[in-house]
């Protein structure tokens, strides 16, 4: 029975017992997946047997947080604002947005020599600046011109196996490896591109995420060559333009050049600078690139690809021009994990990593540079961040993902800026923007 | 001006058992208005899928005839060369780049010339000023059509947020910045007032004259449904029923043409 507004007393009783039924049922669903979860788990016990331990206490725990949490919420919705002055807060948080990315950039280039920075942290630092790279570079290919690539593993693999496998049967040093790494990427990319370039939404999907596995496990298979499961190791670490990071300190290295303590850490601020570097200039190519007329025709393949048969642009050069372009930057990506890492094996190459990398996309917002980069340190940083929480970790982490795409379904930035404007620059809302159907 | 631009010869297009469009011949004359009319489902759209490249037809010949004397043939060509060649279209249903501004729409129809002067991308990554005149060279050119089509005041908004008749304008500029020899449209009056098909019709006319900017005349191959304007701009009219040509001529003759009268009353063979 529905009351007039006028009756709000009245109208309170059956909002609480809605709310109390849907917080039941939110709570009915939360214990049938915890007792499973939480509830039943299975330890070693001393003789080395398995036995199943029972943690009850825990799941009604987390079955009273989700019935009060649920309880609240929907009282909480129950007045839900308005939604004036939305607007001027898009509008205040674009304004934020544009010294924000600054003061991101310079904490990054300025972390190395923060104090209470050590190995660690710039380890992580490093991880979190390699998925803004390859998410950077995914992003021409799913956010540009709005082709759902699933297997973008595929080639950041071909740029680590690439610079491994040159180093160790040719020889070849780490700069000139860089360049081939992401050539050989890029070819990759245009090989992949040709029979997919008919294929379009789901179809495409599935065919670049088959790519992505078919190059993993040719590598895991090929043992002659790649070692196969064993991988590679002994990959030589990078040198600083022909001064090896060595503990002598001789007159050679880096340490006895530059007349400094010969120190771990060196190699470690000079790779974190690498990788800033590489992720930069991934970004200056992105920006610049999509002001030209290639990234505006990327954009209006995404939008709509008829039209822009229809305007006389090729769609099969420029679809294969966005997935070359990605892939160079994931084989960029690639020699600079396999030298970090100085092993490699196709272990490393997963779905799983993929996924990770195109969430880091949709998350931060399909086109959008600096809500990529947020979403990777979110998606790195965060999931380090509660490694203390052990096995609850990708519960938090879930729970984060779908938070966000609740909060801000279009990702954390989903306006776009315009590439070319005549009067002010202005955001265009992402109701207009169309995502792509590949 | 007794030239033809496009010449249609002996066109068939079959859908499986479905002869859609059946042995149609006719020619737009340059500098002209030229409307395909006819009752629903008589082959109009497959007609110009065919010329735009959409489809590619069973039967028959379609040439273009350019200013400089070559000649194309579309048949042949797939849909971006045919645009290339000159031929420039809208949609039945409005196909523009929602998501990007107005003036970024009418960039993307001179892809081709920008393109060209990026030299294969790096002189535009490096902002060589060769580029950069390219580009200032566009943005005066989509700025003439928004004042042509009165959308110069929302050049920096998404397309997909303008009113309906706005875009439907949009759409032809954007074909105009093709610099097209031929401009194709789509029912471009559907969904329009009374008072935004008047001034449609003014646009189509001061573009085959070549008044809307400074551009050279265009001639326009037009589907309409829409009598008073077809009738009031129309240099030529072909009449399509069933796939056929049924009639051809100057609007004075289309309208009292008895077999086109029967055609859209739908009277029987016998009756008519």
């Amino acid at each position: 029975m529905t009351s007039p507004p006028a009756a709000a007393p009245h109208a309170f009783q059956p909002r609480l017992l809605a709310a109390l039924l849907d917080a039941s049922k939110a709570t009915a669903v939360a214990f049938g997946l915890f007792v499973v979860m939480v509830g039943l788990r299975t330890d070693v016990g001393p003789t080395g047997a398995l036995f199943l331990r029972t943690r009850w206490p825990d799941v009604a725990w987390l079955c009273a947080a989700v019935f009060v949490a649920r309880l609240a919420m929907a009282l909480w919705a129950g007045r839900r604002l308005p939604a004036v002055g939305s607007a001027r807060r898009a509008a205040a948080l674009s304004r934020a947005g544009l010294f924000f990315g600054p003061a991101l950039l310079a904490i990054a280039l300025i972390l190395p020599f923060v104090p209470g920075i050590g190995r660690y942290e710039l380890d992580l630092g490093i991880l979190v600046l390699t998925y803004v790279m390859l998410g950077w570079g995914l992003n021409i290919v799913v956010g540009l011109a709005g082709l759902l690539d699933l297997g973008y593993v595929a080639f950041y693999a071909v740029g680590a196996y690439s610079y491994a496998l040159l180093a160790q049967y040719f020889g070849l040093s780490f700069w000139i490896c860089l360049p081939l790494a992401g050539i050989l990427a890029a070819f990759w990319g245009v090989l992949l591109g040709f029979p997919v370039l008919r294929l379009r939404g789901d179809y495409l999907a599935i065919v670049t995420l088959a790519f992505g596995e078919i190059i993993r496990i040719v590598l895991l298979n090929w043992v002659e060559l790649t070692g196969g499961p064993n991988g590679i190791s002994g990959i030589p670490r990078p040198t600083f333009f022909g001064l090896p990071f060595s503990m002598s300190g001789g007159p050679g290295t880096f340490a006895g050049f530059f007349g400094l303590e010969p120190s771990p850490s060196h190699r470690v601020i000079f790779l974190y600078y690498l990788i800033l570097a590489l992720a930069l200039l991934t970004n200056w190519v992105a920006i610049r690139i999509r002001r030209q007329p290639i990234g505006r025709a990327w954009e209006a393949l995404r939008e709509d690809e008829i039209a822009c048969r229809a305007l006389g642009i090729n769609i099969t050069n420029t679809k294969l021009t966005a997935f070359a372009l990605g892939a160079m930057f994931a084989g960029f990506a690639g020699a600079f994990f396999a030298t970090r890492q100085a092993f490699i094996s196709p272990e490393s190459f997963t779905f799983i990593e993929s996924a990770i990398i195109l969430a880091i996309v949709v998350l931060g917002g399909l086109g959008s540079q600096i809500g990529i980069a947020v979403a990777a340190i979110i998606m790195i940083g965060g999931f380090e961040l509660f490694r203390d929480l052990e096995e609850y970790r990708m519960l938090v982490f879930g729970a984060a993902m779908v938070t966000i795409m609740v909060l801000r379904p279009r990702g954390l930035v989903g306006s776009r800026a315009p590439s070319v404007v005549l009067g002010a620059q202005r955001r265009i809302d992402a109701q207009h923007v169309s995502e792509g159907r590949g | 001006m007794s030239t033809e631009i496009l010449r249609v010869e002996a066109l068939s297009m079959r859908f499986g058992g479905l002869l859609a469009v059946d042995a149609v011949d006719f020619e737009v004359q340059r500098g002209s208005i030229t409307a395909l009319i006819g009752p629903n489902g008589a082959g109009k759209t497959t007609v110009f899928n065919c010329i735009t490249g959409f489809y590619r037809p069973t039967g028959g010949q379609i040439s273009l005839r350019r200013a400089d004397g070559s000649v194309a043939s579309l048949h042949r060509l797939k849909d971006h060369r045919i645009a290339r060649a000159g031929v420039a279209r809208t949609f039945q249903n409005i196909r523009l780049f929602a998501g990007m501004t107005v003036l970024e729409n009418l960039l993307i129809a001179q892809h081709l010339k920008l393109q060209k002067a990026t030299w294969h991308g790096i002189g535009a990554m490096l902002g060589f000023p060769a580029y950069r005149a390219a580009e200032a060279e566009a943005i005066n050119r989509a700025v003439e059509w928004l004042r042509a089509t009165d959308l110069l005041d929302r050049a920096d908004d998404a397309a997909g947020g303008l009113p309906y008749g706005a875009q439907r304008r949009l759409e032809i500029a954007r074909a105009m910045c093709m610099t097209p020899a031929l401009l194709c449209l789509d029912e471009p009056a559907a969904g329009l007032n009374p008072r935004e098909s008047d001034d449609l019709a003014k646009l189509l006319v001061s573009i085959r004259d070549g008044t809307a900017t400074r551009s050279d005349p265009t001639s326009i191959l037009l589907i309409e449904h829409d009598m008073g304007i077809v009738m009031r701009i129309s240099d030529h009219i072909v009449v399509l029923d069933h796939g056929k040509k049924i009639a051809e001529g100057p609007p004075d003759l289309i309208r009292s043409d008895r077999h086109v009268i029967a055609a859209y009353l739908g009277e029987d063979e016998d009756a008519a």
